[in-house]
């Protein structure tokens, strides 16, 4: 693009001592700053040059001869970033002094040319130098653009973190563990431990759809909405129906998510869990052995008002460990472009069983990370382990 | 990520392929929409080429049927590999919207 086809005025301040140089300045470019092109101010030196940029902003560029009285040209070179840090100046130099060239140029000249001046090559110069500030100013509007962005991702990821539970109930007859290892660009995953009636608890692991900002809003509503349905509902199934049917009012943007919510009773050792489309759960065996429980045939809640939601029992033995997952674990890759797939977090746990709940939640996070090594994963990491001990 | 479209009395089959994900679930909507027309009498989706799809990439497709269910297009997907199958069963995604073995099958589907 050139000046002329930008449609906008430029304004060049002009610093030379010789007082010929403005009515020729004038008179040589009249075309340009008949049309608008440009629009030159002078100075007589550098210390007026510095003056005229700190009371006028709109001065796009310089262009100085560099033997002036009271400052220079190379002295105004070095001040002219405490002023005006996104101007850039181009150095009138006598025809072959490249000494004083080279020394221009370090100071941050953006280009020079050479007396007796050719005003076609000067016209020349001009565009290039501007068309660079023009560049500039647009890779500066895009670096705020981008820090705003970040700083909304930063406010998603803080508020992601916050809402998740850190501190585990520890008891004699079960131990708990949750832990989410967030995506660069902010995934959706949650968990929560909701402590109920009668010394039950309710364990909950959820993916919401998409990343960001909305992701983050929809985590929050889901994990609230989740909280209050815990409380009040008879049984996971109901609890997720609730929250169903809920999301689904007003959701234009068909964001969705998918959901484990299990309640756990210290007295019997049963789990009863609810699937919404959620990777169902995992139970490791004291000897190492696995078994992942039936699906519920739920969907991802937000999707379908009305769904009903069944859920299902199993009863967990003394060294039982149950793992619930996001699938930022079992999609994870490498850099053959592989899945980690259940069977790899299976055989994991075969191998080595885990000692307790912490052991085990932190195996899984070791695992997607050892699989993935150096390859930047998209979704967030996250694991929701109870154990039976008694 | 990409779409490829052919257009055969009022059924659109489309061809998608790669990996389907936030980076560019915006684009595979935005082509999705090009693809088919009010008009339209089906849409099949064909999953052959298809390498990976995240929670944003469904989310386009839970748009796609609603859009469509709105102008009575018909609407089903085909040739999914094992796992692509496996994340519309886990999701339950596959309990409202059809998905058939092969496109000859999801084409005898939509009445093509």
């Amino acid at each position: 693009m050139t000046t002329t086809e930008s449609g906008q005025k430029h304004k060049i301040l002009v610093v030379d001592d010789e007082p010929d140089l403005e009515p020729l300045m004038l008179q040589r470019m009249r075309r340009y700053i008949r049309t608008g092109v440009y629009e030159f101010v002078f100075a007589r030196n550098g210390v007026e040059a510095l003056e005229a940029l700190d009371m006028d902003e709109s001065i796009d560029m310089v262009l100085s001869d560099i033997n002036m009285p009271k400052m220079d040209g190379l002295t105004l070179l070095e001040r002219i970033p405490d002023v005006a840090p996104d101007i850039r100046a181009v150095i009138i130099s006598a025809y072959g002094d490249m000494k004083n060239i080279r020394i221009a140029m370090n100071r941050g000249a953006f280009d020079f040319v050479t007396k007796p001046v050719d005003f076609d090559d000067l016209k020349f110069t001009i565009d290039r130098t501007l068309q660079h500030i023009r560049e500039w100013r647009e890779a500066l509007s895009a670096r705020d653009k981008l820090v705003v962005l970040q700083n909304e991702l930063n406010v998603a990821s803080m508020m992601q973190q916050s809402i998740l539970p850190n501190k585990f109930a520890r008891n004699n007859d079960y131990k708990l563990f949750g832990t989410m290892q967030p995506a660069r660009n902010v995934g959706g995953d949650f968990f929560d431990v909701v402590g109920l009636s009668d010394g039950k608890v309710g364990l909950a692991i959820a993916d919401v759809s998409g990343k960001g900002v909305p992701a983050a809003l929809f985590m929050m509503s889901s994990r609230t909405l989740l909280k209050g349905a815990a409380m009040r509902a008879d049984g996971p199934g109901e609890a997720l129906s609730e929250v169903n049917d809920v999301l689904n009012e007003d959701n234009d943007a068909c964001m969705f998510v998918t959901m484990i919510y299990a309640v756990y009773d210290p007295e019997t050792g049963e789990l009863t869990y609810a699937d919404g489309g959620h990777d169902p759960p995992l139970v490791v065996h004291a000897d190492g052995s696995t078994t992942q429980l039936p699906v519920t045939e739920g969907l991802a809640l937000g999707v379908l008002p009305g769904f009903d939601y069944h859920q299902h029992s199993h009863r967990l033995e003394p060294g039982d460990t149950v793992v619930l997952y996001t699938d930022g674990v079992t999609e994870a890759i490498n850099s053959e472009e592989e899945q980690l797939g259940l069977h790899r977090l299976r055989e994991a746990f075969e191998q080595n069983p885990p000692q307790d709940a912490e052991d085990a939640g932190h195996r899984v996070i070791d695992l997607v990370n050892d699989f993935a090594g150096d390859v930047p994963q998209f979704d967030d990491t996250t694991c929701l382990v109870l154990r039976r001990e008694a | 990520m990409g779409i490829n479209a052919e257009r055969a009395d009022g059924t659109v089959i489309a061809k998608a392929d790669g990996r389907i994900d936030s980076s560019n679930s915006r684009e595979f909507h935005s082509e999705l929409e090009a693809v088919v027309a009010d008009s339209d009498a089906a849409l099949v989706l064909d999953f052959e080429d298809v390498a990976y799809i995240s929670s944003a990439g469904m989310r386009v497709i839970l748009l796609t049927a609603k859009s469509l269910q709105k102008s009575g297009t018909k609407f089903a997907l085909c040739s999914m590999d094992d796992s692509i199958r496996e994340v519309f069963k886990i999701s339950g995604f596959d309990k409202i919207i059809e998905i058939h073995q092969s496109q000859a099958e999801a084409l005898s589907a939509v009445g093509a």
